[in-house]
């Protein structure tokens, strides 16, 4: 599985969400509040083996923002 | 090598927001902050719930057995000198189980263990005795608030 499917199946199992989870931002569903955030932080940890600094998970805020931070720690996401 | 900790009700007030007449615990020995906690619940025909559970049964009710039992998991971590005194929130609550009815004159010895704090989210498990007999179990996630919102993106307004 590519890891652009990884990271799509996290926001999909974090926020139990059936629509389209490459538009999500933060806040913009319910399922995607502050534990929530924590949550999915949680999930891409697990998934990736990485551990997000704190500027990091606060800078979070949408998919396509996640994808940035997580090339930091040598993550390629290619859509 | 850190030495087990013991409290007594003030002591726990320290740690945790609960309180009376939603405060179950007496007591938390053997706790060692952010690893393990044990609790002590002592029930009189006094506890307000037993008249009317049930009058002519007084049994402690399944939710009380199950707040007696996170409230012995909040000590795993609220016994930590920078968590103490803080909010939490239920986050979920797992795998509760009964395995027999608590009378008035009964003790419940309660067992917490922390599985992991990150972030302000803690999870853990719960078990309780009367005397030696299994009384009741449980899974939790709960939360701490304060912590939690150090870590949650900035809304652009």
């Amino acid at each position: 599985m590519s890891n652009f499917l990884k990271y799509k199946e996290v926001f999909v199992q974090s926020f139990q969400y059936p629509g389209e989870v490459t538009e999500l931002e933060y806040q913009c569903i319910n399922e995607w509040d502050s534990v929530g955030h924590m949550q999915l932080m949680t999930a891409l940890e697990d998934t990736f083996s990485i551990e997000l600094d704190v500027d990091d998970i606060i800078e979070f805020s949408s998919f396509d923002k996640g994808i940035t931070i997580l090339a930091k720690y040598n993550v390629v996401i290619e859509k | 090598m850190i030495l087990p900790m013991n409290f007594d009700i003030n002591g726990i007030k320290s740690c945790q927001r609960n309180r009376h007449p939603l405060l179950f615990i007496d007591s938390a020995f053997n706790v060692i902050p952010g690893e393990v906690a044990s609790g002590i619940k002592c029930f009189s025909y006094n506890e307000w719930f037993f008249p009317a559970h049930f009058d002519d049964e007084p049994v402690v009710p399944g939710f009380i057995q199950v707040e007696s039992l996170v409230q012995t998991f909040l000590m795993t971590f609220l016994s930590k000198v920078e968590l103490r005194g803080k909010k939490t929130n239920f986050l979920g609550i797992n795998n509760v189980k009964f395995k027999r009815k608590i009378v008035p004159g009964e003790t419940l010895t309660i067992h917490a263990t922390l599985e992991s704090f990150r972030r302000g989210i803690a999870t853990g498990k719960a078990v309780s005795f009367v005397g030696q007999q299994p009384a009741c179990s449980a899974d939790f996630v709960v939360s701490v608030p304060d912590i939690l919102d150090q870590f949650k993106p900035k809304v652009m307004s």
